[in-house]
């Protein structure tokens, strides 16, 4: 796959389709049902994978995860170095002809991955895929309406608990955990004391909803080694004409080092039920923003499907990042005047 | 003031580029011009500090100067400070990093993990060197301690993977802020804050300190006068330090970066900067009309 000259991989994994876990295809190995109420949520905190299979216990599919985020990892592609700015300059067009709608002087406007769909499609899902909620106008439609959706709130506590995963590998009480997550970013303070007020019955249906979820998340989420350096909600945020125009976005997981010249970072991005092709087309504008950002595509994708317990990874093409641009520019061209 | 993205080439390359690369020439004539300005700033900035209502101190920092100077409807309500993941990323990124440099810990999880070990002990040891932090961390309950640890590991990740560390010179002095009390005035300090700081050499091979700061938020216009406030606390601080060349501002989220050469008009801008920033918050200062109209 290392193709000096080239700018597209001829060798990929192919296209990202929803894969079950082998141990749910073949039931080898199923987890303990959930128990609501006791008993802590543990993954053997970096344990090789391969202790696991010598003990004679099927690959979790985390392990599987893993696999295929490593495999070809020592032959990561080259992009073209001019990509980057051909994208950019694509997209500064756009962004100057939609300033020139709005005004010189109307605020800064900041599009999420959200963006990519009309808002009809987004009001039906408001907040399934990897869209991370960011308090932006095209991001967090219908707000005006309930400041805190059910499935907004869901998607907010699982992503805590994701974090967690990655950073601790356990979680012993998901609400409780979540919720203490929240507590400590001022941002999410509020949503917390919303769980706190919630009755009894909906408080008891959102921490099943939440055992489940996690579970499959602690079954999909690779252990990371500290030497592939995960780092979880990273944040991107693409400035485009002077800064009237931000694009943003933000990595659930993003693990690997930077190498200069090639593709070498891996995405791990979290669905909560969605639209699953909403999701990888978030996701692709999230490689887009990564792009931008420091000039080289991640190398290498994934989604986690946490209502399913499924997963997806797949390559990061050149076509991927052309087609998403040509999607934000089309979206930019119809926003005006009154968004803000 | 120099502005660039690192898009098309290395993160790694660029961002340590714009923070290494040698001086010119003109660093050699900047070099006494900047130190004779060093000479008069003090009573400048001590003119500035009348007395305020309460006869309160005043410790300004980079968030009351874009506080100050910034479009009013980009000023955030007050709130008061309060320990939280965001505010605590950076002291515990820091000191992962600090760890990391040093070889101690091998990756900046490493080193975050601990920092908040280290935090959680002095505070449950009662030590006298314990922090408000410590003792905000030592009270979380272990996920609220997971979620603080994982932004710190991406606060931390991001910056060791924004440079390319084998390029310095000498190893870099992670995350020291600098104060400068006003020797005139006990009622004014100033502070310049900067992740990383090295050295780069000017043509003749003397040295002068570089430094690299960390930002948040959008782009703003008043960027430039953020840093030049740096800049001057710097050259205020020279006697006892290197004197400064050089200040870079980088954005993670973007990539974005912004050099200020540190020169005469440099210390202008940040004198002032303070002089704008403490009259935006109720200082009226006797006599700063040089500053003030500098300002405008």
């Amino acid at each position: 796959m290392d193709l000096d000259g080239s700018v597209t991989a001829l060798v990929h994994t192919p296209l990202m389709v929803l894969v079950a876990p082998r141990q749910e295809q073949g039931a080898l190995w199923s987890p303990p049902p959930p128990n609501p109420g006791d008993g802590a949520l543990v993954v053997s905190a970096g344990r090789p994978a391969a202790t696991r299979l010598e003990a004679g216990r099927p690959a979790a599919a985390r392990d599987e995860v893993l696999a295929l985020l490593r495999d070809g990892s020592g032959q990561r592609p080259r992009f073209d170095p001019g990509l980057s700015g051909g994208l950019r300059a694509w997209l500064e067009d756009a962004a100057a002809e939609l300033v020139a709608r709005r005004g010189e002087d109307a605020p800064p406007l900041f599009l999420g991955p959200r963006l990519l769909w009309d808002e009809s499609v987004a009001a039906a899902d408001p907040v399934g895929t990897t869209t991370h909620p960011v308090g932006t106008a095209t991001d967090h439609i219908g707000a005006a309406a309930d400041p805190y959706p059910t499935e907004w709130v869901r998607s907010c506590l699982i992503r805590a608990l994701f974090a967690q995963v990655v950073t601790t590998g356990q979680v012993e009480n998901p609400l409780e955990d979540a919720l203490d997550a929240l507590r400590v970013d001022p941002g999410r303070s509020g949503m917390a004391r919303h769980v706190d007020g919630m009755p009894d019955e909906a408080r008891a249906a959102l921490a099943a909803s939440l055992r489940i979820h996690i579970e499959n998340l602690m079954n999909l989420t690779p252990r990371f080694a500290a030497g592939w350096l995960p780092r979880t909600h990273d944040r991107v945020a693409i400035p485009l004409a002077g800064g009237r125009v931000v694009l943003n976005g933000v990595f659930d997981l993003l693990v690997g080092a930077p190498v200069p010249g090639r593709a070498a970072l891996c995405a791990l991005g979290l669905t909560t039920g969605g639209r699953w092709a909403q999701a990888r087309t978030a996701l692709h504008y999230l490689a887009l923003l990564e792009t931008l950002r420091s000039g080289t595509p991640p190398f290498r994708l994934a989604l986690l499907h946490s209502a399913a317990g499924r997963y997806a990874v797949e390559d990061v093409l050149e076509e991927h990042l052309r087609t998403i641009v040509s999607h934000v520019v089309v979206r930019l061209s119809t926003l005006g005047a009154g968004d803000a | 003031m120099p502005e660039g993205s690192t898009s098309g080439l290395s993160k790694q390359r660029q961002l340590t580029g714009a923070l290494l690369e040698p001086f010119g020439a003109a660093a050699i004539d900047n070099r006494a011009a900047v130190l004779d300005a060093a000479r008069q700033i003090p009573r400048t900035l001590a003119d500035l500090a009348v007395p305020r209502p309460g006869g309160t101190s005043f410790r300004l920092t980079d968030h009351h100067v874009r506080e100050a100077l910034g479009p009013p409807d980009g000023v955030t309500p007050h709130t008061p400070f309060a320990w939280s993941a965001r505010t605590a990323r950076r002291a515990l990124g820091l000191a992962g990093l600090r760890a990391l440099a040093t070889g101690a810990v091998r990756s900046p999880i490493d080193g975050v993990i601990s920092a908040v070990d280290d935090a959680v002990r002095a505070a449950h040891r009662g030590e006298n060197a314990a922090s408000t932090m410590d003792r905000w961390l030592a009270g979380l309950p272990p996920a609220g301690r997971a979620a603080v640890q994982a932004g710190a590991v991406t606060w931390a990740t991001r910056l060791w993977c924004a440079l390319d560390w084998g390029a310095f010179e000498e190893p870099p002095t992670i995350g020291r802020d600098h104060w400068w009390d006003s020797p005139h005035s006990s009622l004014l300090a100033l502070r310049s804050r900067a992740e990383v700081r090295s050295i780069a050499r000017d043509p003749a091979g003397s040295p002068l300190s570089v430094h690299l700061v960390v930002l948040g938020g959008p782009r703003r216009t008043t960027i430039r006068s953020e840093l030049s406030v740096a800049a001057m606390v710097e050259v205020l601080c020279s006697p006892r330090s290197l004197p400064p060349g050089r200040m870079v501002g980088w954005w993670p989220d973007s990539g974005h970066l912004v050099t200020l050469e540190i020169d005469q008009r440099a210390l202008d801008d940040g004198v002032a900067a303070v002089a704008r920033t403490l009259a935006h918050t109720g200082v009226t200062p006797a006599d700063c009309g040089g500053a003030i109209r500098a300002a405008a």
